[in-house]
């Protein structure tokens, strides 16, 4: 493509037809397509879940849509449940967010060290990664039952005390926190994984010449190399987070009361179980908007870095 | 030759078809027995050549139903031509106008809807049109352990507070410490919300007249009070929170508990071979407050046309088919499922089959039905969310009732 327009280029007189189209027409030509798709599964359903959020609309109330200006934004800042849902899914991302960090690095430096055998080590970080969240969930509930729980024998067997997790709000929001952890850290650890093995070796063989230990070689060495990998990492980790649904939903619904429901639980029970399809959607323009300004934040860290 | 083999072939592929059935899809919850409708289906397809009907199975439990439901149909799709539905449905899927009318199809309405127990039949209409058609009927009861009963020479309690005194006396005598004085669904189900209305109806309130709420505060603290109280006094499981209601049926079946709160559906269970408890349990209605009525909750489950429907007569057809006296009798003989015809109650042939269906009577009619509002959905998870945070402890009878009034008052004016 690019030799026909050089040579269009080069012969001026030649006069332009649809075969030989200028270059600026030739790139709108060849963009469309992309563009198109773009506007069809991201621009269009987006631009319609915000026109949805300045409607009353909900099916069970048997009267057609109406517009309804910022009334279902008026609303959500006065109910209590979007504020306590936030709360809660703010929680969740400032925990497990650094706690799947801290234990996918380890995974991570665990992972590159020279076995002999690296497959198992290997294989063993992606299990968690692999497993559908809602079955990690499922298992996970079955694991903290006060009942039959695996949880419940070992603290018994140690002698200590056997809460019932799901009854309290702290241990609750502690069982989906532990289980979000145990999940994500694999995906974690995967891409610094990744960028641990992309680091020169030499630096640590110049660093051991300079007789830096291995902790001064892991602070100074390790992670500003790992950096980028890092804010990858937390950018996906942090999204993530922000949109938890499937851990909580199969592990308390919610409960105890609302004290585990997300912003994700939130918009899917007034969108499906609700049929408020309005107030649905501006749950969601609004955690579409918290998670646009939380990327926004962590590109910035990236440009200002390169 | 080759060439007129295959065109032969090809001319008797296209001669299959010719003659295609109408096929129709009919959506039944998990909890059902297949081979039961299976056989019901049978009989329809047999009386209407040309007509097939495929089931389709889908979740075990009433909000897994509804949560499949509400998308297919939100999204105005026409896969399925009929399906069962909780009674607490059919005012939703009406106002989203999600159901086929079918008062023209039954000629005068309210004779038709004569012949069904009368809270069905109040169910099923929504603001003068017919919707749905009854299926089965259910209500909650009192499941208790004979045995144990009989041993301290004890009465089925009539008052929540006679229970509590009874599983306190058969509790320390039996010195069993997985065994439970009564167990019931404390966990964010739509069974919670019964938990909730049973002592508070028993006090003689309602939630809703009309469309209006009727909330009424002190009653509410009385009945969250009542639950937690037992929870306290180490009559109900600690962990009730987390029991949803098909853990009522396996700890009442495995032996754990002396009373349970459940659906009919636990009998067929509890009788079975792999029962622990089987023929040791009887069946009552289930206690009042002290001084109050006695109030069970209204379950059951309804046949509705989809308005989405390719074939909506055929499937309006097969509604009203299985909405038939044989078929409700056909349920309850091999299904163990109450029917919603009064007089198959002193059926013999039904009473042979499940003999405890003469004690069920009574129960049903005079169960009450939880509020048909379109916006049920709503109320249900006030309700429930609250039952389940005063049950585990996090929340107060008192703090959890102004909270429920509270969040009530802004969906139900």
């Amino acid at each position: 493509m690019s030799v026909s327009v050089a040579g269009a280029r080069s012969s001026l007189r030649r006069h332009r037809t649809w075969l030989d189209p200028r270059p600026a027409v030739l790139a709108a030509v060849l963009l469309a397509p992309a563009s198109l798709l773009l506007a069809l599964i991201v621009i269009y359903p987006v631009g319609r879940l915000v026109w949805t959020s300045f409607l009353q609309l909900n099916l069970t109330s048997g009267v057609p849509a109406q517009f309804a200006g910022i009334g279902n934004y008026v609303s959500v800042v006065q109910d209590p449940v979007f504020w306590q849902t936030l709360k809660n899914t703010a929680i969740i991302a400032v925990v497990t967010v650094p706690g799947a960090l801290v234990v996918g690095m380890t995974l991570a430096l665990v992972a590159n060290l020279p076995f002999r055998r690296r497959w198992p080590v290997r294989l063993a970080l992606l299990v968690p990664w692999a497993l559908p969240l809602a079955f990690t969930g499922l298992i996970f509930a079955w694991f903290f039952n006060s009942q039959y729980g695996v949880v419940d024998d070992l603290l018994r067997r140690a002698g200590l005390p056997q809460p019932i997790w799901f009854n309290s709000v702290v241990l609750a929001m502690a069982a989906i926190c532990i289980t979000t952890i145990w999940k994500t850290s694999s995906f974690v650890a995967l891409i610094l994984f990744a960028g641990l093995q992309a680091i020169p070796p030499e630096l640590y063989e110049a660093a051991d010449v300079d007789g830096a230990g291995r902790i001064r070689q892991f602070v100074f060495i390790t992670l500003p190399m790992l950096r980028p990998a890092i804010v990858v990492a937390m950018i996906f980790r942090t999204i993530t987070a922000l949109q938890t649904f499937d851990i909580p939903f199969t592990m308390t619904r919610g409960g105890p009361g609302d004290a585990t429901r997300t912003l994700a639980m939130y918009v899917y029970q007034n969108t499906v179980d609700f049929l408020d399809l309005g107030y649905g959607s501006t749950l969601a323009v609004i955690m579409f908007l918290i998670s646009m300004m939380v990327s926004v934040v962590y590109l910035r860290q990236i440009r200002t870095q390169a | 030759m080759p060439l007129r083999l295959s065109l032969i072939c090809l001319l008797m592929l296209l001669a299959v078809p010719a003659r295609a059935d109408t096929v129709l899809k009919l959506f039944v919850s998990g909890q059902v027995s297949q081979p039961v409708i299976r056989k019901a289906l049978d009989r329809f397809e047999a009386g209407n050549p040309g007509l097939r009907v495929q089931i389709e199975v889908g979740g075990a439990t009433s909000d897994v139903q509804a949560q499949y439901l509400n998308t297919v149909l939100s999204a105005s799709d026409s896969t399925l031509d009929a399906f069962l539905l909780d009674i607490i449905r059919p005012a939703q899927f009406a106002t989203a106008k999600w159901l086929v009318p079918l008062n023209s199809s039954i000629g005068d309405p309210g004779k038709f809807m004569q012949q069904y127990l009368p809270e069905y039949a109040k169910a099923d209409t929504v603001k003068g049109d017919v919707v749905a058609l009854p299926a089965f009927a259910d209500a909650m009861f009192l499941y208790y352990r004979k045995d144990l009963l009989d041993k301290y020479h004890m009465k089925p309690p009539t008052t929540w507070d006679e229970l509590a005194s009874e599983a306190k006396t058969i509790l320390a005598g039996e010195h069993d410490p997985s065994l439970q004085g009564v167990n019931f669904q404390g966990k964010a189900i739509e069974g919670a919300v019964c938990t909730f209305l049973l002592p508070y109806w028993s006090m003689g309130q309602s939630l809703e007249q009309g469309g209006h709420l009727t909330f009424d505060q002190p009653a509410a603290i009385k009945a969250l009070a009542m639950w937690a109280d037992l929870v306290k006094q180490g009559v109900a499981p600690k962990n009730v929170a987390e029991i949803a209601t098909d853990d009522t049926r396996k700890d009442f079946q495995a032996g754990k508990a002396i009373f349970a709160v459940l659906w009919s559906y636990g009998w067929a269970d509890f009788q079975g071979a792999d029962s622990a408890v089987r023929g040791k349990v009887a069946v009552a209605v289930l206690p009042s407050v002290s001084g109050g009525k006695p109030a069970s909750c209204l379950g059951g489950w309804q046949w509705g046309a989809s308005a989405f429907s390719k074939h909506r007569d055929e499937a309006v057809k097969l509604v009203k088919f299985l909405s038939t006296p044989a078929i409700s009798k056909l349920l309850a003989v091999d299904a163990s499922l109450l029917p919603v015809f009064p007089t198959l109650y002193e059926d013999p042939e039904v009473l042979k089959a499940d003999p405890w269906f003469a004690q069920a009577l009574p129960v049903v009619q005079t169960a009450r039905s939880r509020p048909a509002v379109p916006i049920y959905n709503q109320v249900s998870e006030i309700i429930r969310s609250t039952v389940n945070a005063v049950l585990a402890g996090t929340k107060t009878p008192e703090s959890g009732a102004t909270e429920m009034g509270a969040r009530l008052r802004r969906v139900l004016r």
